[in-house]
């Protein structure tokens, strides 16, 4: 691999740029793999890197169904975070955390990491007390979190409502530094140009068709282009993965469902922080384009369509513009949206199967995009190792039969009710 | 916004309507020895396809009827929908 | 300067009103009818803006939402608002603009370094560099492309202005007013059908405003007229200008958005400035027409260069020339159309032409008119810094890859046509699979996914009278679905120039040996040498393409540039366009405002308020209000200089000591009735409901299926088949839908019906030692003795001239009662309870005194009832029935369920007796230990117990069970606080709840 860097870029513009390499190559299947990867986005990315850079499993395929980082890698709202309560998903997410901070340079590849401080806001005391448990669950796990009141919020974000005519005015925010974003396109192709030249193919357009299992052991997969023999199959493919889990027979405790967000033009610097609006369920932060980034509810209904409709968009904004009544005024450029695994508890699963060989990494609801850099290292260690590492523990399949559930939000099976 | 059919009060805008999830969960009976895992699949697992989908609507800024609808994941067109008590087998 | 290129005799603007604006500091006028774009251009203004990347001056290349690059900052009224398109706002008096993204000024701008630099910036440069240092990226590189990002400034003002929303149904919606819309319009309307027709500009008529052709021996812009004046006096019929259809979404909900208010001069004081229309459409006309392609060539970027359409919308509709020398570049016979325009108003221009020769009317006309027209030619590069000066021109190969025969020539305009491409994005937004088409060279619409038809130049008909029989024909066939009718209107005759073929090609080469760029998208500065890149880096999807290089990301979002885009990776990857794709198009189709989207929800009324009928007594009586969920209640009722807590402390006492009233009216409240109701509240409730005797009421808990505990209250027998049943305030409405649920779907056998009946009752809890004396005061007729009317008792009094039903229950612990009476009666009854309770110093106490008085007695509520925890560890284990089935019950026996190590409620008291523990503590025994410290458990609840006087909380610890007695520590860094506590029981008064059954 030729290394990016500024003089590799001056180099080539002196040449026009005729002499970059390809990011990564376009080969054919093999007939065989040591281990193969279904599902070209984030996770399954970073998952056949590990393999290759951690546990030197360099004979690996990731097969994509359409383009790389096309699902919702490629779909998110880019927020990075830790700033969970239960030890489970806050230990996880922080070596997440730890990991963004040198991903560039892990990857020679700029993921634009931008640590810029996430707000989530209190509308009220009851609120502020929550947000002070999560505080210090992070504090208590090494994690920096601070508690901000009023007075401080005004001073970062004056043009949010802090009128008297505020529904539900600002209490105070739960802060963390390092909490912000990355660009997302970067991260599935950093990722691809690292597996890529670890010896990892990368195979687009190669749709999984069915699975070959014999005696309860993987032995293949059948795809659009031909059977691929492999022992070792990790299954990545949030969005579809009951989907592909029905071809194996089994059911899961997921449903599909369609979140939208969307951006409004590009402006001039506005926002500097992700900020989360606790009165609704909005989240926002400025692109470094300048486009605001906004999201919120899920449509409500089990979907595999890439599209909601408008009520939702509607119901976001309004949330929105509660918040920063400036809002108002900008114009949405674009909306979109992306099919969410919603696992029964909110949280993720990555775990071996009943079937040997068969891995399963999926349920990642709304939260899946931070968590790219340890998914892809767990997950790597999950297939090399065939045992749960530390940190994925307790995102095992059985925690729906042994009742250690991992609900942040206790909301209970209605998984589209936020 | 989806156009729902209520079975009892005719087509309305979906935001009078809440969504109740997969309808061919079916609780295990009461006082009956129930295996753990079919017990834990009624709690936990669901029907996901890609396609048509049986599932629950509840009218509730409406007639408060629960009622079934037969819709398709992949394109959110509404097949048909029906009073609970219609047997309507399997959703494909 | 006044208006030098401002026609005579010809546009539909307003010339007997003048209007006066400023851009960048210097004063202009236009006339009433321009657009924005149209004044400038009269006043020969064409340098408006800085492109995303390079800073390279751009000016308006369009006449309408096309346009990617003429965005200004407005300021009107003092606000002052980014990226507003020129070409879509009307001028009225009292308008600033000013050019956005350069510094100091638009003409001399220091980002334009970036363009000197551009070949350093290629597409994705970011992605491969500013990674060392690494602190480098936070400290300086970071902060630096943010700021450099974006448009125009967003005010930090509230958006003054006011948006409205309205719902419509329709037998056809028909969107667009060209020919085939206004055809399809017609004949549906006459068939019967309600119609809807929706134009995004302010005149109708779309093609027909600049077309020179003849409908029914009429003009077209006569025959525009004509149709508009039938379907505004049809009853059946609305029309709408200034009306953009943005979104087609499911179930055939299309959504519009109206602007009402910009374009007026004296609006009226609420007119809203947009209007969302929510369109239920039975079946939707698509006639959108379509948009003029620009051909790519070196430096095509420069103000002044402008699609031939456009040129010819602001000649004829505007009266503007929008250059006094202009070159025509084309491949196709339809910019020959603008030079014939600008020839008739008396301006010289010359037509460049790819292809060898084409033998049409059109072009006949123009050579006859004595037009030059450089046939087999392209512009091989342009010059002109601020505007365009000159074009080189030359004579192309056969193979259409080099030049030869350079010349130079001076022109002040150059007006391009590359083709059309049809207006698919609604019919794609439905779920039409757009489909390739090789004549046209575009993507058509294919098989409708909803109800879509889609007509005219939209369809691939780009010729009139193609048009007008499609508009017609569907127009009649589409509403006689609905109608049943069969009034047919056949279409007119209609005269048009014929047009020849096209040539495919479009995107020329560069000069020998030069690097110019080529833009393809003009707002991002995305050249052909940066798709050239993205393609031989790998980046081979059209996604990819469109990712890596932003290519039709901008504000426009690629209405000119994805075409080009794809084919250029068609051509590069040798693949034929289909095999490409398009990207998808989403709503929505233009830049929506987000005000628009929101309407009336704003401010205050962001979300309803719902207040007791109490509540202007509360207000009189000094509360400070608290939110929860929608309702507002009193949180303490504030004497004098109190603060939150010694108000909380004061009303607490009052209640220990005294009688103290509370406003329960937002507890949910459902009626329950019928014969099996026992029985059901049996299967819901954890605890056995069947022997409850009428006028009792029980304390019950209800479970999620999982095994979590989901709610509490008590719930009344008032007669044999009929229950009152209260439910928390968060819940009340989820509850309501789960006892539906199970009866409806899970257990319709039994014969019952519930009912909301929380907002039927107004009730306030009477709480307090002297609460039984208040009440003999009430009730002086009925017998209230502790054996007429016990602990967990109900009766029904007469109460005035009303009924009251009185339930003796107690959140407080203290002997109490709780009155409810029709909400009507609310305000009456809570006067004459504070009447009666004059003598025996009542004081109302709210929230805060509530929860003061609930923990102290160890009682749980919301901060515990959260929906994570089970019986065992809310110490409500003890209701849960051995004997019977109930929803939940099953989970319970999971193993993590029965760990002997489970949390479990407790008490937790300071060593000090002084330091009050913030909620959200953790309990640990080490606050000191290594990361990640332990965790025992959280705090809950606190308060300053006002019995014992001094700070009390509860806490859910680990094996809480075994606890009582040990010295632990309470932390919370964030408050930078560590508190050495013990752990007492969670019943800290009154452990055997004696004082509600005395």
């Amino acid at each position: 691999m030729k290394k990016y860097s500024v003089f590799s870029l001056i180099k080539n513009a002196l040449s026009h740029h005729q002499n970059w390499d390809v990011a990564w190559r376009d080969p054919e299947p093999k007939k065989e793999y040591e281990v193969i990867i279904i599902g070209g986005g984030g996770h399954g990315l970073a998952t056949a890197y590990y393999l290759a850079k951690n546990f030197n499993i360099r004979n690996v395929a990731i097969l994509e169904k359409g383009w790389i980082g096309g699902g919702n890698v490629g779909r998110n709202t880019t927020i990075l975070r830790s700033n969970y309560m239960y030890n489970a998903n806050n230990l996880f997410y922080e070596e997440g955390m730890k990991m963004w901070r040198n991903l560039s340079q892990e990857l020679n590849y700029n993921v634009m990491y931008s640590p810029r401080n996430i707000l989530n806001l209190a509308h009220s005391d009851a609120q502020m007390n929550a947000y002070s448990r999560r505080g210090n669950s992070m504090r208590l796990n090494g994690i920096d979190a601070q508690l901000l009141y009023r007075e401080d919020i005004k001073k970062i974000i004056p043009f949010a409502d802090f009128s008297s005519n505020c529904r539900f005015p600002i209490f105070g925010a739960l802060r963390q530094p390092a909490g912000g974003t990355a660009r997302h396109d970067a991260v599935a192709w950093g990722y691809a140009r690292g597996a890529d030249d670890l010896g990892v193919d990368i195979i687009q357009n190669c749709e999984v068709t069915g699975f070959d299992v014999n005696n309860g052991k993987i032995q293949g997969v059948q795809t659009s282009r031909g059977n691929i023999k492999t022992k070792k199959i990790g299954l990545c493919v949030a969005g579809s993965t009951s989907l592909l889990a029905e071809k194996l027979n089994m059911t899961l405790p997921i449903e599909a469902h369609v979140l939208q967000a969307c951006v409004s033009e590009p402006i001039k610097p506005l926002l500097d922080q992700v900020v989360t609006f606790g009165a609704g369920h909005f989240y926002c932060s400025q692109s470094d384009k300048g486009e605001m980034v906004m999201g919120g509810d899920l449509d409500g209904y089990n979907s595999y369509a890439q599209r909601g409709n408008l009520p939702t968009i509607q119901h976001v904004l309004t949330e929105g513009v509660a918040l920063f009544p400036n809002l108002s005024r900008l114009k949405i450029l674009r909306t979109w949206g992306g099919i969410m695994d919603m696992s029964m508890d909110t949280s993720p699963i990555i775990d071996k199967t009943h079937i040997d060989g068969l891995y399963l990494n999926c349920g990642w609801c709304y939260g899946g995009f931070k968590a790219t850099p340890v998914s892809g290292l767990t997950f790597a260690h999950t297939i090399a190792k065939d045992e749960v590492h530390e940190l994925n523990a307790p995102f095992r399949l059985d925690r729906f039969h042994t009742g250690h559930l991992i609900d942040e939000k206790g909301i209970g099976t209605k998984t589209w009710i936020s | 916004m989806l156009e729902i059919k209520c079975p009892y009060c005719g087509k309305r805008s979906q935001n009078e309507f809440a969504y109740g999830g997969d309808a061919t969960v079916k609780r295990p009976e009461l006082n009956k020895e129930v295996p753990d895992e079919e017990w834990d699949t009624f709690v936990y697992y669901r029907k996901n396809p890609r396609g048509n989908h049986l599932e629950l609507w509840h009218h509730i800024s409406g007639c408060r009827q629960w009622f079934k609808a037969k819709r398709n994941t992949a394109t959110h067109e509404i097949i048909d929908t029906f009073e609970l008590s219609d047997d309507i087998g399997d959703a494909s | 300067m006044t208006q030098n290129y401002r026609l005579k005799d010809i546009g539909r603007i307003d010339r007997n009103h003048e209007i006066s604006f400023i851009f960048n500091g210097k004063k202009y006028f236009g006339y009433k009818g321009d657009t924005l774009a149209s004044a400038l251009l009269a006043n020969g203004v064409h340098l408006i803006a800085r492109s995303f990347k390079y800073h390279r001056p751009r000016g308006i290349l369009a006449a309408g939402v096309d346009d990617p690059s003429a965005k200004v900052q407005l300021i009107k009224d003092g606000y002052s608002e980014p990226n507003i398109n020129l070409t879509e706002f009307e001028l009225v008096e009292g308008l600033e603009l000013q050019s956005q993204n350069c510094w100091p000024s638009v003409s001399v701008d220091v980002g334009e370094i970036n363009n000197l630099l551009n070949r350093f910036f290629p597409a994705g440069f970011y992605y491969k560099t500013f990674m060392w240092p690494k602190s480098f990226w936070y400290s300086i590189y970071e902060p630096f492309i943010r700021k450099a990002a974006g448009f125009g400034v967003a005010s930090l003002d509230p958006d003054p202005d006011r948006y409205e929303h309205q719902y419509e149904h329709c037998d056809v919606l028909v969107v667009g007013s060209g020919p085939s819309g206004l055809s399809s319009a017609l004949a549906a309307a006459k068939n019967g059908a309600r119609v809807i027709l929706a134009e995004d500009k302010p005149r109708f008529g779309g093609s027909l405003l600049t077309d020179e052709v003849t409908i029914g021996n009429k003009k077209g812009e006569e025959w525009v007229d004509d149709v508009i004046s039938e379907l505004k006096s049809m009853p059946n019929v609305i029309i709408k200008s200034r009306s953009q259809v943005f979104g087609y979404y499911d179930h055939n909900m299309l959504v519009m958005f109206e602007r009402k208010r910009d374009h007026l001069q004296d609006p009226a004081k609420f007119t809203p400035r947009e209007k969302l229309w929510y369109i239920r459409a039975k079946e939707v006309i698509i006639s959108t027409g379509s948009i003029e392609r620009p051909l790519v060539f070196a430096n095509n970027d420069r103000p002044g260069i402008m699609l031939a359409s456009a040129a010819k919308e602001y000649l004829k509709v505007y009266g503007v020339a929008v250059g006094k020398k202009p070159l025509i570049f084309t491949n196709n016979d339809s910019a020959y159309e603008t030079a014939i325009e600008f020839k008739n108003n008396g301006i010289q221009p010359t037509i460049v032409d790819t292809r060898a020769s084409s033998e049409n009317q059109l072009v006949n006309e123009a050579q006859k008119m004595g037009i030059d027209i450089l046939f087999e030619n392209g512009i091989a590069n342009t010059s002109g810094h601020l505007k365009v000066k000159s074009a080189t021109v030359g004579k192309l190969n056969n193979e259409k890859n080099s030049f030869t025969n350079l010349q130079k020539i001076d022109c002040d305009c150059i007006c391009v046509s590359g083709n059309w491409t049809p207006t698919v994005h609604l019919a794609s937004q439905s779920g039409n699979k757009l489909k390739f088409d090789e004549e046209s060279d575009t993507f058509l619409p294919n098989q409708s996914r909803q109800q879509e038809t889609v007509v005219g130049a939209a369809n691939g008909s780009f010729t009139l009278k193609e048009s007008l029989d499609e508009g017609f024909e569907q127009g009649f066939k589409i509403s006689s679905k609905i109608t049943n009718k069969n009034n047919k209107t056949n279409a007119p005759i209609s005269d048009e120039k014929s047009l020849g073929k096209h040539d495919k090609f479009w995107c020329m080469p560069l000069p020998e040996g030069k690097h110019y760029k080529r833009f393809v998208d003009f707002q991002n500065d995305v050249a052909v040498s940066d798709i050239e890149l993205a393609v031989r880096e790998g980046f081979r999807s059209i996604e990819h393409v469109k990712r890596y290089t932003t290519l039709g990301m901008a504000t426009d979002q690629g209405k000119t540039s994805n075409l080009n885009g794809l084919q250029l990776v068609s051509n590069i990857e040798k693949k034929i366009v289909p095999e490409v794709g398009h990207t998808t198009f989403r709503p929505p189709y233009t830049s929506v405002t987000i005000g628009t989207i929101i309407g009336r929800e704003v401010s205050k009324y962001y979300r309803a308020t719902r207040k007791s009928p109490m509540h202007e007594w509360h207000e009189r009586n000094n509360a400070v209000f608290v939110d929860a969920g929608l309702w507002l209640r009193p949180r303490y009722y504030k004497h004098g200089n109190e603060t939150l807590q010694e108000a909380a402390k004061r009303e607490a006492a009052n209640v220990r000591k005294n009688v103290g009233i509370c406003d329960v009216t937002s507890l949910g409240k459902i009626d329950i009735k019928g014969p099996d109701s026992a029985e059901f509240l049996n299967r819901v409730y954890t605890n056995a409901w069947l022997k409850l005797p009428v006028g009792k009421a029980r304390y019950g808990v209800m479970l999620r299926e999982d095994g979590m505990v989901f709610d509490d209250g008590t719930t009344t027998r008032i007669s044999e088949n009929h229950f009152h049943m209260t439910t928390t305030t968060a819940q009340a409405a989820n509850v309501l839908s789960h006892l539906e649920y199970y009866l409806q779907i899970v257990w319709p056998e039994l014969e019952v019906n519930v009912l909301s009946t929380t907002e039927q009752w107004a009730g306030a809890a009477i709480a307090g030692p002297k609460s039984r004396e208040l009440l003999s005061k009430l009730f002086p007729n009925e017998d209230i003795s502790n054996e007429g009317l016990p602990f967990m008792g109900y009766r029904e009094f007469k109460f005035f001239d009303t009924t009251a039903r009185v339930f003796r229950i107690s959140f407080s612990g203290e002997l109490a009662y709780e009155v409810n009476v029709m909400s009507d009666f609310g305000e009456f009854m809570w006067d004459k309870i504070i009447e009666a309770g004059e003598g025996l110093g009542i004081q109302p106490y709210g929230t805060e005194a509530l929860s003061t008085l609930r923990i102290e007695m160890g009682h749980v509520a919301g901060s515990e009832i959260d929906g994570r925890l089970i019986s065992y560890d809310l110490a409500l284990d003890g209701m849960l029935s051995k004997k019977k089935d109930f929803i939940g019950k099953r989970s319970l026996n999971r193993v993590a369920f029965n760990d002997e190590n489970r949390e479990r409620i407790v008490g937790i008291v300071p060593i000090d007796k002084k330091t009050s523990i913030p909620e959200g503590s953790y309990i640990v025994e080490d606050p000191n230990a290594a990361f990640p410290i332990p965790k025992l458990g959280h705090v809950s609840a606190s308060c300053w117990s006002v019995e014992r006087n001094n700070p009390f909380s509860l806490a859910i610890i680990k094996n809480g069970k075994n606890r009582k007695g040990e010295k632990l520590f309470a932390v919370s860094p964030v408050k930078n606080m560590s508190i050495p506590v013990e752990v007492v029981s969670q019943h800290y008064v009154d452990p055997d709840g004696e004082r509600v059954r005395s």
